[in-house]
């Protein structure tokens, strides 16, 4: 069988399709099966986790993000009701299943109700399963906002360290800020890449290897990524005369891919979004001082990426997002939130008017991790697409 | 001379245009789309070009339509049916507000703006009913050919209308009505009243207002066009370039693209 490293872009962007659409995580499994491999893994719900410091413990850090489209939601119905999320119902029902077996431990942060309250059914639910809860500062413009959330991280390290049975040196923590920044440099090459040549990878295919990216080491990941843009300078394309689109509001329920495909069939060339979030938390690497605990509270406080469930100080959410239109040189904005997600669907009021200030076009629509049929959602966006290229004044 | 091509990959035929830059239409082809739905682009396209004497490689931008529209893997853009038979139609007759798309796997009917821009549109939603795929399962059940329809249709003196909405069904019917001893053209003209009702359902949908005009391969048949403008009691647009209307669309607003991404870069 051929390994990630060894695969084809083409091969690789199949193999990530696969292990999305396979809900027994069969990479962890497999990762759990590698001779020797005693270390836990640490999963995390979207949309953010620490997860430098589970990887400082010697564990693989995952995004477990919701059962997508393969999995019925049969057993979680009868714990959580019809009017959440599917990503909170799918990725109950996955634990139900059995289907998370392979994880050891989950890290829950306070962006929503919804996460809130999942952190405790996981706790009832799944006592194999050692469950974390953070409390992400709300107020990150407060002058006590570091020092807080450095208080908490180290909660979380004790917490880890009882877990694993050892303690997490700072240097171990420091080694790890480091792997991370690099993952997240990679990934955000990639977004250049896609960004000044959109033909070159389609917004499917950047979907689907950041998805990869979750469910396995990020190191292999960063490799995987590094040797991929050499093949893509090389791939034979052809730019077509499409829309420049941005997509906001899926940062956290992940929406199905083929519905991104249906968007760029229908004439798009997504060159920006916010497509599971917590990989690409810092735009600038995390600097690291003499505590590397402090140095990621700071980081936290001071420079993530704006988004819905993460509450601004110097940052406006409403400016950065001006200033996102305009760097990308978008014709279009796409609201894309899935159903019932409270914080995308009340800040799509709040960046609708900073799109209509910046005369930029736009288009709303929900979605569930479960729709099946796009065809009318792609009218929907071809008609957007025809409004801008054809009859724009 | 910059030229543009329009191609409208339909369920049965594939058309192309080819427009010169001042929107004149200098060449055309139909080709059968069979399987291969980029080949059928591809053919028509190459055909089309010939058929202007121009070289394939001298066309500046291609628009593609139809069904099989992101099949065609040398597009420039894709644009809707409903966009770009709303567009021809303005463009052939320009005091168009409606129009009706008959083809052979969907029917649409569409409310148009005084520019060309759709208003509104609404399509058939059940199978094929409602389109041309359904007379030609009658036109097959009575052992009559497709081309011979429209005029049959004309002589008929007692239509009776098929009731079932399904194409498959509605083949039984025809056969019911034979062995009652109806006549062919009676039988067929019916079938043409049981369409035209449904399709003006949908026009009314869209307002219905006037001008109206017809597009897409139903066209063709007489019969239909004359029962149409029996139940509407006025006359409707039906130009000679009827079945090409999608690809005239297409090419129109790929030039009128074209047109705005040089003056953007000039």
């Amino acid at each position: 069988m051929k390994t990630q490293p060894d695969m084809k872009f083409e091969e690789r962007i199949a193999w990530c399709k696969e292990q999305l659409e396979d809900p027994t995580l069969p990479t962890l499994r497999e990762f759990k099966g590698r001779n020797g491999t005693r270390a836990p893994i640490v999963g995390n719900f979207p949309v953010w986790a620490p997860q430098e410091i589970a990887h400082a413990a010697g564990a693989l850090p995952v995004t477990i993000a919701g059962g997508g489209s393969s999995v019925e939601i049969d057993h979680a119905d009868s714990r959580v009701q019809s009017f959440v999320c599917s990503i909170s119902r799918s990725t109950l029902e996955l634990g139900l299943r059995g289907y998370l077996d392979p994880i050891d431990a989950m890290v829950f942060t306070s962006i929503c109700d919804v996460a809130r309250n999942l952190g405790g059914v996981f706790k009832r639910n799944f006592p194999k399963i050692q469950t974390f809860y953070l409390h992400c500062p709300q107020n990150v413009a407060s002058p006590a906002a570091v020092d807080y959330f450095a208080t908490e991280l180290r909660r979380f390290r004790r917490a880890m360290e009882d877990f694993i049975g050892d303690g997490i040196t700072d240097a171990a923590i420091a080694r790890s800020v480091g792997v991370f920044n690099e993952h997240r440099s990679a990934l955000a090459d990639l977004y250049t890449l896609r960004r000044e040549h959109p033909e070159k990878i389609s917004a499917t295919e950047s979907y689907l290897l950041l998805r990869a990216s979750q469910l396995m080491p990020r190191e292999e990941h960063t490799a995987i990524l590094r040797s991929t843009f050499a093949e893509l300078e090389a791939r034979p394309t052809r730019r077509r005369d499409k829309i420049r689109v941005l997509i906001e509001g899926s940062f956290c329920e992940q929406p199905p891919w083929e519905l991104i495909e249906s968007m760029e069939d229908a004439g798009c060339y997504i060159v920006d979004d916010d497509f599971l979030l917590g990989p690409r938390w810092y735009d600038t690497p995390v600097k690291l001082g003499e505590d590397p605990i402090r140095s990621m509270a700071e980081a936290y406080v001071r420079y993530s990426v704006t988004s819905s469930i993460r509450h601004y100080g110097d940052r406006p959410r409403a400016d950065h997002f001006a200033h996102k239109l305009k760097a990308n040189q978008v014709d279009g904005v796409i609201f894309c939130a899935a159903k019932f997600c409270e914080p995308a669907l009340y800040d799509y009021v709040l960046l609708k008017d900073i799109a209509d200030q910046a005369g930029i076009p736009h288009l709303s629509f929900e979605f569930e991790e479960k729709m099946g049929v796009f065809e009318t959602l792609r009218t929907q966006v071809e008609t957007f697409v025809e409004s801008i290229l054809l009859f724009a004044d | 001379m910059k030229v543009i091509a329009g191609v409208d990959v339909g369920s049965q035929t594939t058309k192309a245009v080819i427009s010169d830059e001042t929107g004149k239409i200098i060449g055309r082809a139909q080709v059968a789309t069979k399987i291969d739905l980029g080949g059928a682009a591809e053919k028509a396209v190459a055909e089309a070009c010939r058929n202007a004497g121009i070289e394939r490689s001298a066309l500046a931008y291609v628009a593609a339509t139809g069904y099989g529209r992101f099949q065609v893997e040398f597009r420039d853009l894709q644009i809707t049916e409903m966009t770009c038979h709303a567009y021809g139609a303005h463009s052939v007759f320009p005091k168009t507000r409606s129009v009706l798309d008959i083809g052979a796997q969907n029917s649409r009917a569409m409310g148009v703006e005084a520019n060309g821009r759709v208003r509104k549109f609404r399509m058939n939603d059940k199978c094929a009913a409602g389109a041309g795929r359904f007379m030609e399962r009658v036109a097959k059940a009575l052992e009559v050919e497709l081309d011979q329809i429209g005029a049959l249709s004309l002589k008929a003196t007692d239509p009776t209308p098929i009731s079932s909405i399904c194409a498959v069904l509605a083949e039984s019917e025809v056969i019911n009505q034979v062995t009652e001893g109806k006549k062919v053209e009676d039988i067929i003209c019916g079938a043409h009243y049981s369409i035209t009702d449904r399709i003006i359902a949908l026009l009314r949908q869209v307002g219905g207002e006037e001008e109206i005009t017809l597009t897409g391969g139903v066209t063709k048949n007489m019969g239909m066009v004359k029962t149409l403008e029996d139940r509407l009691a006025k006359k409707v647009n039906v130009g000679p370039d009827a079945e090409f209307m999608g690809a005239i669309g297409a090419a129109l607003l790929g030039l009128r693209r074209l047109q705005r991404v040089s003056a953007a870069a000039a």
